[in-house]
């Protein structure tokens, strides 16, 4: 019989998490608790775990967004992400769900709430879904997103990100996060990459670039390596 | 730092505004079927739980991303963490996603949980509800408990670590009729607001 110890989800250090309000985004006040701080709870069986075989609601095979599904290439930096999935023991987290979604190349996204005047590119829906393997390594074939203004905050700009969601082995390993490009300009200008009180936390959010020959040359190659909280705890899979 | 030190968590970031309508197919918000195409669970009440997201002033949180989370009807989890793991209901899911519409709306079909003996106390039936949109930066959790079980909230572990019992009346759902022989329950989470009206979120 397995069981977590009381320790496997210690609280997140605040200096690594991001802290609001944000400057120019009204909805981190908007839709934040003015309540503060948040109430304590304990953690009981319902926040340790969570599902463990969400493959036939959330089905994975999305991993090349560069080629349309009739065959069409998007406009673009053709790039490669992959990386590996760890808890905070580095221990791989195998059948974990990544989801991704971004911007096309133009900096504009294929959802209809996305009104910026910048071209869609009709060969890129710019999201993907993918299953860690048994090494816990993620990897999907995309296009360097644009960076775009913030629609109705003032002039600032979004970085090129890719966004990440990460269904793990329990529900307080759940992590929702973004990626962001090595030496880009606008990187140090984010607000939301700087609402990370701690440098190095934000540089963990900045992907690596790696030799191109790992994916045959064609791909500029980043790695990214996610890790979803837990110690000791991410439980053998069925 | 020593390869035996921990990894820090990754930093969390919202989902902006943008999360992909496409990510979601007919039945994600669905926890009573393990696939779209898999008939529900047999065990247990079926029931709708419904409401808004709203955000400062009243207005409604617009395509905020809704997860779910519960035990089955017998208050079990099909999961290794679970002592009880091997009892549990076969083909109920007990997860489901769902987005809100114009009016901040959105809906969960699932079964009436029950609940269970944890090391933190007698837990009460209860959802589990995390809330992501933009601006969120961090998901926001809450619980959700049912009217008919009045003298197990009484006793409930996370109910009991809200300071007082105005806080705790704001988490029990209200009995809201009937679709199709369905009880609906509402539950409406107020993301920003007066302190008498605002919903307790907690510490994820």
């Amino acid at each position: 019989m397995l069981t977590g110890p009381p320790d496997c989800f210690s609280p997140y250090d605040e200096a690594g998490q991001p802290q609001v309000p944000i400057s120019g985004y009204p909805n981190t006040v908007r839709r934040h608790p003015s309540s503060l701080p948040l109430f304590r709870r304990p953690v009981t069986r319902t926040e340790l775990t969570g599902p463990l075989d969400l493959t036939p609601k959330l089905q994975p095979g999305d991993s090349n967004l560069a080629v349309s599904p009739d065959g069409r290439h998007a406009l673009g930096q053709l790039i490669h992400i992959s990386g590996r999935v760890l808890d905070e023991d580095r221990r791989p987290v195998r059948n974990a769900v990544v989801e991704i979604w971004q911007a096309n190349a133009a900096g504009r996204y294929f959802n209809p709430l996305d009104q910026r005047d910048a071209p869609l590119d009709p060969n890129f829906i710019g999201n993907g879904r993918a299953l860690t393997d048994g090494n816990g390594d993620y990897a999907f074939f995309t296009i360097r997103p644009g960076a775009y203004p913030v629609p109705n905050s003032g002039r600032w700009w979004r970085p090129p990100h890719v966004h990440f969601s990460i269904l793990g082995p329990g529900s307080l390993s759940r992590l929702v996060t973004q990626m962001y490009f090595p030496g880009d300009p606008l990187n140090v200008h984010d607000r939301l990459l700087n609402s990370l009180p701690d440098l190095a936390a934000r540089e963990r959010l900045v992907a690596r670039e790696v030799s191109t020959e790992e994916v045959d040359g064609e791909w500029l190659a980043y790695r990214h390596r996610l890790v979803l909280r837990g110690r000791h705890a991410t439980p053998p899979l069925p | 730092m020593s390869t035996n030190e921990p990894l820090p968590p990754t930093g969390w970031h919202t989902i902006g505004p943008f999360f992909p309508r496409t990510f979601f197919k007919a039945g994600d918000n669905d926890l009573t079927r393990l696939a779209p195409e898999a008939a529900p669970t047999a065990r247990g009440e079926r029931i709708i739980l419904h409401g808004r997201v709203l955000e400062e002033g009243g207005g409604p949180c617009v395509n905020a991303v809704l997860e779910a989370w519960q035990a089955d009807a017998g208050g079990r989890f099909r999961h290794p963490l679970d002592p009880h793991h091997a009892e549990a209901d076969p083909d109920f899911l007990g997860w489901g996603r769902a987005w809100t519409d114009a009016d901040g709306r959105y809906e969960f079909h699932t079964i009436m949980p029950a609940g269970y003996a944890d090391a933190a106390g007698p837990r009460a039936p209860h959802v589990n509800l995390s809330v992501l949109a933009s601006g969120i930066m961090r998901r926001l959790v809450t619980t959700v408990f049912f009217p008919a079980f009045e003298a197990a909230n009484t006793r409930d572990p996370i109910l009991l670590a809200l300071p007082r019992d105005g806080l705790r009346r704001r988490l029990v759902a209200a009995e809201d009729g009937t679709a199709g022989g369905i009880r609906r329950f509402r539950f409406d989470l107020v993301l920003h607001g007066l302190p008498e009206e605002e919903t307790p979120f907690f510490v994820d």
